[in-house]
Order: structure tokens, then sequence, then C-alpha cells
């Protein structure tokens, strides 16, 4: 960096160099530039600042002290200006008359008279001057409709045009753009509307309901599964509950000194060890002889399974069918793999994709038991809600991710703080429904 | 040495998506504003398929977005509404703090609104995509047109979904789309064919709501706010299509006008005119008022590639359809007030029938119940005072399924205090050898009972049993069917053989006489399908041990099916001789 500006500074001092603006001459540009300096020592003070304009101030200030004996600004207003009341009253009322008329003088009078004949002139043919045109033009504004509400987009009252018809690219004042082709996919195959079973009709028939509640009784008994195998991963013997007796024996142990107990406990411990210390038996070393025949050996070893693999290759000519055999299986079983992956996958499809957090809970099954079946379509009881069935389909068709009701802490858990700040309980706060 | 390192999760899968609330604050928008943005765009969270990769080693759950689809949200002139709306509520909040009411006043006359006309013209560009969508739209409008008008949702959005459902419903009235019913523990579910798509609703019934606390209802009115918007541009479209006036008018040309004075008890001014085309009983005015004319038969010619019998099948379907928009032409139906009144009044008017009912449930009844002309009246009470003659008294379930069944249903299964049939779905489709409940195949034998005009009389109901059972069941054995069919000619045979046994042991004379011989009309087709068949069992004998092992694998796969139907209706059989059983029991 430096570099560069050291060649442009040598560039510019070269005699001959032209600016490219006529007005900046290169000596402007070379001295623009200062070197810094480090003001802080003494020396440097002395030899770089500059201080001309305080000496001014003091020259100027001992000039006046001089001339005018101390400052001008302590000085009264009397002893330097004076009121200068002008020649005595002899010629007063030929001035009295000369200012009437200057009184009643225009300075303009031609000029105004002038224009304001043009401007009857123009009236008079029907001009309009400027200034009163754009006071006609204002419109008034209208205070009483209120513009918001009737170009909300939920205004009952809202009107609709034909937005197919018109090829422009524009719509209502907006540019379109053309959407990528990715985003017009549907994001799951599953259709927007899920008719539900026949059984779920208000008036079903025997085996479709049937049907309907074998489904949900299947259901029900999954669930009682799992807590089933909570139950059991949670449950104990009830004789290994602790007795008096055992809840003694923990709290007594290694305090008191029983002498027999030691003894037993110190003889199966000694066989222990020594079996222990028999297997850490440290190895002798090789001998000559031994190396050798471990060599002799190996070689032996080599040479035997190179002719095996001799042989066998040799006789893999006359397995031939039965290898064919095998690799028809083989070929068979990754069929049937690849099958059952594919078949997956497109079941995968179907389910809703994990979006955030929370796993996707399909809505309980719709169903009315049999003595709540109603005879007619007065006494019917609706069961579920299109309200939840339609959100549950918008997540099952991974358009929103699932979502949950926020669960509030229980407002009456007590916060004890020690610093001086004020915190209120939760209920205070108002919920976030509020806030639009 | 080398050029520069390789760093992890720099390219690839993990540049290509990015987390909500990188995404959000790309976007310098909260998260209620970035989640309404994506509803009302289409743009939707996607699962990466290695998490791991994405997530930059985690496998911590966690809302990734597609990169490119972000960036495409930035040109989106509705996210500066957004802020300009945030930035309303922060004026607004700091005027009422300083009680300065004028500013209210003037900030709330000026608040920012948006439009989402060019939203719906960029993710549907034509008119048959918007169509596609339109079931969702419709459930969701029908939805919240249902709320209470308490101030949970806005009461504007309430009321622009009621008159979009009540344009929807006078459109299908108008077109006679409507095509299948289904009456659901949850709600109707009702299936209309409009321009080629089959659209299918869901109604919630009018009665009965405890709201579920666990749905957002933020979201639901965001997709209702885009729905609405959509249904009423595709609306505006279909009504233009038929030639009718939108915003739809009462054709002023009707006969019988609603009187004037009692329309004051029903709704104000403002209101009684949406009240009246909600009521569903008049009919719509037309843009260029044309008498109804006769459609001139246009010639019919063969599309390449179909002979003459596809073209008749088409024809014959055209036919049918007519018939079936026609369902219920020259009848009067009078609907009493335990009935569930709109959801009646809508099949009965798509099918070309006349409704009304009392005056006091609703505005637009066009007469009374002492009109003599009435066909039907739909009650749903145990009893009824006052009974006409020269009508039938049915309960409401005998219309929704005279639409599942595509004709006129005998009255009399229907009648007050009978115990209904059940109620079919007509969304379910039979595949060979399932179990057909037995009312189905009595519906389906009437139908074709009707169609087909002459048939032997003795054979009739063997034959069509057997017609039904074999379309059904398209690649049934012949073997079983002849199977069956010996059986019963053996089983017939048997007991006449024993009668004539009986009698001759008796010592009576039998009563065999040598009379002309009956001519029997042999059914070629008959004859041709039971050559078939024995060439086929001859082929099976002819076949080697190992083949046959394979053979007859396939054949029990197959037949299970069939065995498993066949027990479920010996199942019904004792249920119903049941039935009869306690009946008579309990007569006695």
């Amino acid at each position: 960096m430096a570099a560069a500006r050291r060649l442009k500074r040598v560039a510019i001092s070269q005699p001959g160099f032209l600016t490219l603006n006529p007005k900046v001459t290169p000596t402007d540009l070379v001295s623009s530039r200062r070197k810094r300096v480090n003001k802080n020592k003494k020396k440097n003070w002395n030899k770089y600042s500059d201080v001309q304009d305080v000496e001014e101030f003091l020259e100027d200030v001992r000039h006046q002290e001089r001339t005018t004996g101390g400052l001008l600004s302590e000085k009264s207003d009397d002893s330097l200006f004076f009121l200068d009341v002008g020649q005595p009253k002899k010629v007063e009322e030929k001035g009295k008359l000369v200012s009437l008329v200057l009184a009643y003088q225009k300075p303009n009078a031609k000029k105004l008279r002038r224009t304001a004949e043009r401007a009857e002139k123009l009236a008079a043919k029907g001009v309009v001057p400027r200034s009163k045109k754009r006071l006609l033009n204002r419109t008034v504004v209208d205070r009483t409709s209120k513009k918001t509400e009737t170009e909300a987009n939920n205004n009952p009252e809202r009107d609709f045009y034909d937005i197919w018809g018109q090829e422009s690219e524009f719509c209502c004042g907006v540019l379109i753009f053309q959407r990528p082709e990715k985003l017009n996919e549907k994001p799951s195959v599953l259709p927007a509307v899920e008719v539900i079973a026949p059984g779920g009709s208000y008036n079903p028939d025997f085996f479709s309901h049937q049907d309907l509640l074998r489904e949900a009784h299947e259901v029900e008994l999954k669930k009682k599964k799992v807590e089933d195998k909570l139950e059991r991963q949670l449950a104990y013997n009830k004789e290994d509950r602790a007795t008096e007796e055992t809840i003694l024996r923990e709290q007594v142990e290694g305090l008191v000194e029983e002498s027999e107990e030691e003894e037993e406990k110190d003889a199966p411990k000694e066989d222990g060890e020594e079996v222990a210390v028999g297997a850490i038996a440290v190895a002798d070393k090789k001998t000559e002889r031994q190396r050798k025949r471990e060599k002799a050996e190996k070689i032996k070893e080599q040479q035997r399974l190179t002719e095996r693999r001799q042989t066998e290759q040799q006789q893999q000519l006359f397995q031939l069918r039965s290898i064919k055999t095998s690799i028809k299986q083989q070929e068979e079983t990754t069929q049937i793999r690849q099958k059952r992956r594919k078949a997956k996958e497109e079941a995968q499809k179907a389910q809703p994709r994990r979006l955030g957090k929370l796993k996707f809970q399909p809505q309980d099954m719709e169903v009315q038991l049999s003595d709540e079946l109603a005879g007619s379509l007065r006494q019917l009881k609706p069961e579920g809600s299109v309200l939840m069935d339609r959100f549950k389909s918008l997540q099952k068709r991974n358009l929103i991710e699932p979502r949950e009701r926020p669960r509030v802490m229980c407002e009456f858990i007590r916060c004890i703080v020690n610093n001086m700040s004020f915190h209120p309980p939760p209920s205070l706060l108002g919920s976030r429904e509020d806030s639009r | 040495m080398g050029g520069l390192q390789k760093k992890k999760f720099e390219r690839g899968s993990a540049t290509n998506y990015i987390t909500r609330n990188r995404a959000r604050k790309k976007l310098q928008l909260s998260l209620p504003d970035f989640r309404r943005l994506c509803i009302l765009k289409g743009i939707y969270p996607h699962e990466p398929k290695h998490k791991k990769k994405v997530n930059k080693g985690s496998t911590a759950p966690r809302t990734f977005y597609l990169l490119k689809d972000i960036r495409f949200l930035l040109h989106e002139p509705i996210v500066g509404k957004f802020r300009e709306y945030k930035i309303f509520v922060r004026k607004l909040k700091k005027a009422y703090g300083k009680t300065e009411w004028s500013a209210v006043e003037r900030l709330r006359e000026n608040k920012p609104t948006y439009k989402l006309d060019h939203i719906i013209k960029e993710r549907y560009p034509t008119f048959i995509d918007a169509l596609r969508d339109i079931d969702d739209a419709l459930c969701m409008c029908f939805l919240f047109s249902t709320f209470a008008r308490t101030g949970k949702c806005h009461v504007q959005t309430i009321q622009l979904c009621r008159r979009l459902t009540v344009e929807w419903m006078n459109y299908v009235i108008a077109s006679r789309s409507l095509r299948k019913v289904f009456l659901s523990i949850k709600g109707i579910y009702y299936q209309a064919e409009v321009m080629g798509q089959l659209i299918t609703w869901v109604v919630p019934y009018q009665f009965s709501h405890d709201h579920p606390v666990d749905v957002d209802y933020r979201v639901m009115a965001t997709f209702t706010e885009l729905y609405t918007t959509l249904l009423g541009f595709v609306s505006f479209r279909l009504y233009s299509s038929l030639n009718l006036v939108y915003p739809p008018k009462l054709d002023s040309n009707a006969e019988s006008e609603p009187k004037e004075e009692s329309e004051d008890d029903y709704a104000m001014n403002s209101e009684s005119y949406l009240e009246k085309l909600s009521a569903l009983s008049a009919s719509l005015a037309r843009v260029v008022s044309s008498a109804e004319e006769e459609e001139a038969q246009l010639d019919q010619f063969p599309s390449e590639g179909e002979d003459m019998e596809k073209m008749e099948a088409r024809e014959k379907e055209l036919k049918q359809q007519e018939a079936q928009k026609k369902l219920f032409e020259g009848l009067k139906f009078y609907l009493n007030r335990e009935v569930p009144r709109e959801s009646l009044a809508f099949v009965i008017r798509c099918f070309g029938g006349q409704v009304s009912w009392d005056t006091s449930v609703c505005i637009g009844s066009t007469y009374d119940v002492t009109d003599e002309t009435i066909t039907h009246q739909i009650i749903d009470r145990p009893s009824v005072g006052k009974q006409y003659i020269n009508r039938y008294y049915i309960q409401p379930q005998w219309l929704y399924d005279c639409v599942n069944a595509k004709m006129l249903l005998p009255v009399e299964d229907y009648f007050l205090g009978v115990t209904l049939p059940p109620h079919l779905s007509p969304f379910v489709e039979e595949k060979e050898g399932d179990y057909v409940p037995p009312e189905k195949l009595k519906m389906m034998a009437l139908q074709r009972g009707e169609k087909s005009g002459n048939e032997q009389e003795e054979e009739e109901e063997e034959e069509e049993e057997e017609e039904g059972e074999q379309e059904e069941e398209e690649e049934q054995e012949e073997d079983d069917n002849g199977d069956e069919e010996d059986d019963e000619e053996e089983v017939a045979e048997e007991k006449n053989l024993k009668k004539m046994e009986e009698q001759r042991s008796q010592g009576k004379s039998l009563h065999v006489k040598v009379t002309p011989g009956q001519l029997k009309v042999e059914n070629k087709a008959r004859l041709e399908q039971e050559e078939k068949a024995e060439e086929k069992r001859l082929a099976i004998m002819m076949m080697k041990k190992k083949e046959k092992y394979l053979y007859d694998k396939i054949m029990f796969g197959k037949k299970r099916k069939v065995r498993e139907a066949n027990k479920l209706a010996a199942k019904r059989k004792a249920h119903d001789d049941a039935e009869k059983a306690k009946k008579k029991k309990a007569r006695k």
C-alpha cells in the first residue's frame, strides 16, 4: 500500500504531469498528504504546532490597550457613540410637506396599474389566472368514507373480476413473476378431502360399522400395549421390598465387628487370587529351533492353501450348475428386497413428513358405538369436528408443521425472587392472541 | 501444495436448505408474519433426505425451507405491507398511550391493507389449476361460515365466507352438477362435477359446536383469507360461463314472489338480500335473459380411434346423466321444521324439484303446507298430526339415497316410524370378490331392472343377480358360477325326485303325463361360455404336477376373498333371521 502511494507521488512530481481536472494542479495533489507527527513530546510540540492565531489575538489585545486604554468590549456605550440629532429646526415645515407626499407615493405604482389592467383584459376574455385554476382543481377530501374498510381483503361486499381473462403481466398494479416449477408440485399425494369410511355413515350398514369398530379397537389395543409395557418396566417384585430386618442390616454394615464372618470371607478370596496369578505367567524366550520350526510350518501351510485353491478352481468347472442356482437365488433375493424397499418408499410418501419439533399426532377415530347410533337424522349427535379434521389434514399434507397449543405453566406457581425487581405471574402478562 | 481445503457443510445439500429462523431474519419479519407469508405464497417446509448433512452434524428436529424458495419470497410486495402494518401498530400503541384520540382516529382511517389478487394469479395461472384446488377452499369457507360471530375471528371474514358459500350453492343448483351426497357422523359430504373436475367438500352440521382448543386459529384464518379470494374469482368465472349475472341477482320474473310485509320480520334491509339468496328457493337472473330453449341435438362424430360401440356407450352415459339431472323434476316437496332445511333444499333444487318450508323457519318459502299439489312431505318425527291423502310422508334419508342411486327409490321403506335401510356410502367402489351389502345388491338390481325391458320372467331375478355378481367379480371363475348353478339345479332336481318317490310309495299314480315339449331357447352366449369352461377344465387336467401345484396355490389365494364374502353373507343371513324371530316374538 505504502509502495503504491510512493509511486504515485513520484509520478505526480515529474515535470509535465497532466491532471484530469484542470483546476487541480500537481502540487495540490502532492502536498495534500502530510506526514503524521507525534505531538506528545515537547520537542515535537514546539516544532510542529502552529500558534499563529493565538499570537495574533494577543497582539490585538495589546494594540487595543495601547491606543484606547483598555479593551473595547469593556467600555460603556457613551464613551464610544453619540446620537446625531441633525440640523437645527429651521426647515421643519418644508420637511413635513415633503414627508407627506413621500408617505402617499408608491414606488412602483405604474407597474402595478399595468398588471391590473392586463389581468382585467384576460378575465374579460375568460382566461383564469393560474392560482385560481389550482384552487378550483383542488378536490374535496372525502372525510366520511373509510378507505381502509372498502379496500381490505375480507370486505364482505368486495368485488371480483375476471382475473384469468386478462393476458397482461400486471395484475392490479403488480408485476407477476413466473413461479418456479418446483413450487407448483403438491407436497403430498394425499387428496384434499378424505371421505370417511362407509362405517362412518349416520345410519351405517352392519358390517362396515363392525369394520370401523374393529379398527378403533385395534388403535386402543396399541395404546394399551404401550401403557402395559411401561407398567412392566416399572414393576418390581414384592418380595424384594425392603423389610425392617434388611434395612437394619444395611445401616449397621461395617459398624459392628464380627471376626467369624471375616475369616469366612478371607478363605474364598485367596483361591480366587491364585487362579488369577497363574494366568499372568511370563512366557520364556523362544529358542532357535522353535523359530525354525515355526517358519517351516508357515511355509507348509501356505503351500497347502495354494494347492487347495487350485483344486477348487478346477472343481468349480463341474460345479457350474450349482453356482448358477446360487446366483439365481441371490438375484431373486435382491429383487425381492428392491421391491420391498420401493413399496416402503411409496408408503412413506403418503405419511406426513417430519417438519418440525413435534411429531404428527393423528386425531382420534370418529366412531359411534352401537348404542350411540341414532335412528334418525334429528337424533343424530355429531362426532368429531370438521375444524380439527381440516387442521390435521393440513398437517398430514405437509402444508404446515404440526402445531400444539403452548401449555401454560400452572399460574399458581410462586416465584420467590430475592432481587428488588417485580416479576408478575404469567396470567397478568396477557395472552399472545391479543396482539392482533 | 494442493488447492484450498474442502470444508464440511459448505456445498451440496447443506447449502440448499435454510432454517426457519435464518429465513425469517433474511426477510426481516416476525414469526407469525413469516408463517402468514409462507401460507399465502404457498411455500412449504421440506424435510431433507439426509438430515445430518443439512443440519451440520446434529439431528435436532428443525424446520427447513429451500433456499431458492426463500429467495423467491424476497420479491413479494406484500412483505412491505407487513412491515407497514407493524409500524402502524407501533404508532397506534403510542397514540393510545399518550391518549391522543385524534391521532388514533387518523391512524385508524389510514390503516394499511393489502390485496391478494396478484398472488392468486401467480399461483394459479390458468382457471383449471384453480378449479383443482377448490376442494380445500370450499371446505374452509363452509366451515368458517358456520362459526359464531363473536370477536374471535374477524366478523367480516365470516360474512364473506357466508356470501361465497351461498354463491357456490346457487351455481351448483343452476348447473345441476351435484352427483353424490353422503351423511356421516362428522358432516355432510357432497361431490359435484364442474367442468370435468370432481370436487368433493364437507359441510359440518348446523347444530352442536364445541370448538376444539388445540387448533391454531390464526393459521386457519390465513388459509381462509387466501381461499376466500380464490373462491371469489372462481365463482365469477363459473357464473360468467353459465351466462349469469355476478354478483348474483334473483330472477325478477319468478312467478312466486315473497310477500313484502313479512320481510321485515326476518332480517334488516341490508342483510335481507343475502338471506333471500341463501334460501336457495328462487332462480338466478341471467345476463341475456332467454327462455329455456331446447338444446339442439348436435351431430355426433366418432373421434379417432373409437368405433361405433364406444360411441354408443358414451351416448348412453350422457343420456343417463341428463336423466339423472332431472331426477326430481315435477315433484313438489315440503320440509317440516325439524329437518335440516338448507341441505335438503340444496339437494332438491339441484335435481329440478320445487321446495318450500314453514314461514317461521326462514325467509323465502314459496308455498304453504296446505297446498294441495305437494307430492312429498319430509318429516323426521315419529308421527304427524294432519295427513293429506295425495302426498307421501317420508324421512329425509330417502332424498339422499335417491341421489346416490340415481333413480327414485320405492317410498315404502322410508315411511314414518319405519326402520330405515342403512345409508350406504357412494364413495366406496367394490372390487372383485368384496362383500357387497344386500341393500346395495337390491338397489343395483332395481337399477338394472328398470333399464333392460324385455326379459324372461322366470329367470328375471336370477339372471339379474348373476349379472350383478359377474360384473362385480370380473375375473370370477366360470367354474364357480357353473358349479353354483349346477348345485342349485341338482338340489331342485333332488327335491323333485324325492317328491315323486314319496308319491309312488304311497301308491298314488304319478302325475306324470306326456305333454308337448316346451321350446328351450338356448342362449348362445351361455353355450359359448360353457364350451370355454370345458376347454379350460381339460387344460387344467393336462397340466404337469408341478404346474398344477402352482396353479392351485394361485387359485386358493383368489378364492379366499370369495370365501370370506360368502362367510359374511351367511353371518348376515343368520343375523336377519334372528331379527325376524325377535320381531315375531315381540308381536306376540
